[in-house]
């Protein structure tokens, strides 16, 4: 059983948005954390022992240097942060014989075109989708396709990349415009850069569920409804509220079809956060991606006596007691802070009034100023996140968009 | 003794970890040390960045620790908000 002095190792891209929170999260725990991320710590050198460098998109290569890395320090668990670490942890968790997601689940999981398929050949509601070479010709390509339809890249997050096109027309010019992003997306290997998946657009309202999954069983942590419709042509999340407004019957529908989702995929142990459509056909299965919501978005979930998202996942990945799985009584949402054009941010004024809307917690601002913004679908960060907690969702929502409403960002 | 352990703490930052933190453009500086506790503020890359709190916890703080038993913790006292040039900068994967 581990103890108190247990070694956790946290792969943490140098984009994420959650080390903080993680490495908060250890702390409080009493976790010794080794930290690996894609480019070397400026103090790797003076501290090998805690800080590790890994190349995130060669599982095997990193699961050899960890396995050598613990035959001097054992690693007790190993958790990914975001979506570009989760294949890489199950192999290396495989490598050291941990409880964790299997490499092959991690996969289907990380990997839109392998989840689609692996979803609809079970049975799980999932949008009619195809997979289309970027070496195709986009206006042979849009004879064939029922419209409205979605293109999207396999591997990126977050609706980078993804576009909805109603008519040839807008198909050829999405496919040429996703084609572009794609070129300047490092982060996935290559066959994966190459190819689109085409998909139905499922009209409905969009949920987001975030989940535990404990040894096989899907434990619930919240449903959080999205207010904000998710049209097109862009796919820009802005507001999550949890807990959902919807009918009992109609969360009820989702967290099944989401258990369907994982079992489907194989997912077993740890977090998990499924993005799905719902409208009068049922819920439709969008995404189950194998880690907790992105950005600062967790900051809106307190479970049981004030635990943080990230300080379950860490105990439960260390195989430790889950103190409760039940979050707070309070409705509680975020606004990702959209970018409304492209530019050099040069000012961003309003925040104290922001905050002063009645309900809100926190106006986080994490661009700093001189920096590029690149709207979607381009773009792959956020002005920064807006948290609130009241009484009713309802309540919730209306200071979220109140306090955006005195937020005023000079782009220049 | 916090004065000598101010000392001990400075020399650590001016020897070692202002040099390493230095090829990422950042800086630290130390604020004070009360109660066994150190009280840092980061600068330059480090200050907004997306890292700051893996060096400030399994670089500065571990490298102190192991240098200085007597110390308990190290606090980050940055308003990261405001930095102007981080090395890495958090985002959408």
């Amino acid at each position: 059983m581990p103890t108190s002095t247990s070694r956790l190792l946290l792969l943490l891209p140098t984009t994420t948005y959650r080390t903080e929170a993680f490495v908060d999260a250890a702390s409080k725990l009493g976790v010794e954390l080794v930290c690996a991320s894609e480019r070397p710590s400026a103090l790797q050198e003076l501290a090998p022992e805690a800080l590790v460098t890994l190349d995130f998109r060669d599982p095997v290569a990193s699961s050899e240097t960890v396995a050598r890395f613990a035959r001097r320090r054992p690693i007790d668990a190993v958790v990914a942060v975001d979506d570009l670490t989760t294949v890489v942890a199950a192999a290396i968790s495989e490598r050291l014989g941990l409880k964790a997601n299997s490499l092959s689940a991690a996969r289907a999981a990380r990997d839109k075109h392998t989840m689609r398929r692996c979803l609809a050949s079970t049975g799980v509601p999932v949008p009619r989708f195809r997979l289309v070479k970027l070496a195709d010709d986009p206006a042979a390509l849009a004879e064939g396709v029922e419209y409205p339809c979605v293109l999207k890249p396999l591997m990126l997050s977050a609706s980078r990349g993804v576009i909805r096109a109603n008519d040839a027309r807008e198909f050829v010019a999405a496919f040429r415009r996703i084609t572009a992003i794609l070129e300047d997306a490092v982060s996935a290997p290559a066959d994966e850069v190459r190819q689109l998946l085409v998909e139905e657009f499922i009209p409905g309202r969009e949920v987001a569920l975030e989940g535990l999954l404990v040894g096989g069983t899907l434990h619930v942590l919240a449903l959080f409804d999205k207010p904000d419709p998710l049209d097109g042509p862009f796919f820009e999340e802005t507001l999550y509220v949890t807990p959902s407004r919807l009918p009992e019957t109609g969360q009820d529908r989702i967290a099944a079809v989401t258990r369907d989702a994982c079992s489907a995929l194989g997912l077993t142990e740890g977090p998990i956060h499924a993005e799905l459509r719902i409208n009068d056909r049922g819920p439709f299965v969008l995404e189950v991606a194998a880690r907790s919501i992105g950005g600062l978005c967790a900051r809106t979930l307190r479970f049981g006596t004030g635990l943080s998202l990230e300080e379950l996942i860490l105990c439960h990945a260390l195989g430790r007691p889950l103190e409760s799985l039940e979050r707070e009584r309070r409705s509680a949402g975020v606004m990702m802070i959209p970018i409304p054009r492209a530019g050099r941010l040069t000012a961003v004024r309003g925040i104290e009034e922001a905050a002063a809307v009645d309900a809100i917690e926190e106006v986080a601002i994490t661009m700093h100023p001189g920096q590029a913004v690149v709207p979607l679908p381009e773009g792959w960060q956020y002005l920064g996140f807006i948290f609130a907690r009241g009484e009713t969702p309802a309540a919730v929502e209306e200071a979220l968009r109140e306090a955006h409403t005195r937020l005023h960002f000079d782009i220049e | 003794m916090s004065a000598e352990l101010k000392t001990r703490v400075q020399e650590l930052i001016d020897s070692m970890i202002n040099p390493a933190v230095a090829g990422h453009g950042g800086f630290v500086e130390l604020i004070d040390v009360q109660d066994n506790r150190v009280y840092l503020q980061m600068g330059g890359g480090c200050q907004g960045c997306g890292a700051a709190d893996v060096t400030l916890k399994s670089g500065i703080e571990r490298l102190i620790k192991e240098e200085i038993p007597e110390i308990a913790e190290v606090l980050d006292t940055t308003d990261h908000a405001s930095g102007a040039n981080p090395y890495y900068t958090p985002g959408k994967a």
